[in-house]
């Protein structure tokens, strides 16, 4: 990462979100030197939200550890992506939440499928006097042999 | 899904869209948008979200998590490898992996979108995505119908992709040339053994992409 004057990277670091967006959207567009740096210190607050996003809303879906940190690997890839447009983005923990729910909530390979329960019981109907026509011989029960 | 998990990504889902709007209102009031049982899950997010904002991070640690390393760690990386194809060599690689995508089926989408049959622009292919993922092509010749392509390939958006593949004013400048179908000037028709070894299409189509400028 290019280096310049420490003054101006802890003025940087001091900016509230919407200020560091703001400045963002300025260097991104004629790339300037401070670019890399106020990227990487918006990375530093959107990972820890890309972190727990990841790691509580894949637990909630039932991702295992390794799933978990690969989809947090994959939305900080993507959260650098939305950076390097020029148009102004949201604040940076909204951003890093929305693109952690996406990465968590995308198809699994391995993901184990929900049970697919019946949708509805089955019809019985109860017959009157069934039970003494079966006794007399009138009817006579299912036989899976036969029948 | 059901009423309640729907409740849920709705109740989330506008607790993100305000605070994009910087509207956000305080977190009960997204609470009673959700059953009770879900209250607890739904609250600790929204104080996730909510809390790690301005300078500093927030205290609700997750720092020292090997998810928050990795994360970090493919930070560095991509900016670390910000060259002449901007950070979209370093993106495209940590996608691939966290997706468990091979390059050769990166090749073959991409084979497919643009319907390369032919074992050369296969290799092409394969040749030219491999320089583009380890930073060796100029971003600014890539054609938007490869980057778009791309952007699909790895479900991200084309912008986003588009906009990755800016150079780096400090990078190492490298000069872009295609290795195939470059003009022949005012040189005669080839004879028969030099129609021989002329190009396959699909291989110059296969540089056009990746050397030919926005709009080849």
């Amino acid at each position: 990462m290019s280096k310049f004057d420490p003054i101006e990277e802890r003025a940087i670091e001091m900016l509230d979100d919407l200020r560091l967006e703001a400045v963002r959207a300025e260097t991104v567009v004629h790339d300037d030197k401070r670019f890399e740096f106020v990227l990487w210190t918006l990375c530093l607050r959107g990972v820890p939200v890309i972190e727990r996003v990841c790691r509580r809303r894949g637990e909630a879906r039932g991702l295992g550890a390794e799933e978990i940190e690969l989809a947090t690997e994959d939305a900080a890839a993507r959260m650098l992506l939305r950076l390097s447009r020029p148009e102004p983005q949201p604040q940076i923990h909204a951003l890093a939440a929305e693109v952690a729910a996406a990465c968590v909530d995308r198809a699994w390979p391995q993901q184990p499928k929900p049970p697919r329960l019946s949708a509805r019981s089955p019809r019985v109907r109860l017959i009157k006097g069934l039970d003494e026509a079966i006794e007399i011989g009138q009817v006579r029960p299912n036989d899976w042999e036969t029948s | 899904m059901s009423a309640g998990e729907d409740a849920f990504e709705r109740a989330f889902q506008q607790a993100l869209d305000d605070l994009r709007e910087g509207e956000e209102k305080p977190i009960e009031s997204y609470l009673r948008l959700v059953p009770e049982e879900d209250r607890p899950q739904l609250s600790q997010m929204l104080a996730d979200v909510f809390l790690a904002r301005g300078p500093g991070e927030s205290s609700s640690g997750g720092t020292e998590s090997e998810g928050y390393k990795r994360a970090l760690a493919i930070v560095e990386e991509v900016l670390g490898s910000r060259g002449t194809s901007g950070i979209l060599p370093g993106t495209l690689k940590a996608m691939r992996n966290a997706r468990g995508i091979e390059p050769d089926a990166v090749v073959a989408e991409l084979a497919a979108d643009f319907e390369v049959e032919g074992e050369e622009g296969r290799q092409a292919l394969a040749r030219n995505y491999h320089r583009l993922e380890t930073g060796a092509l100029l971003g600014s010749k890539l054609s938007r119908r490869l980057l778009n392509s791309l952007a699909a390939v790895f479900e991200a958006d084309a912008g986003d992709v588009l906009a990755a593949a800016r150079p780096a004013k400090e990078g190492p400048s490298l000069r872009s040339v295609p290795a195939m179908g470059r003009s022949g000037g005012d040189r005669p028709p080839p004879s028969r053994s030099e129609a021989e070894r002329l190009p396959d299409p699909e291989v110059e189509l296969v540089e056009r992409l990746f050397h030919g400028g926005p709009d080849a």
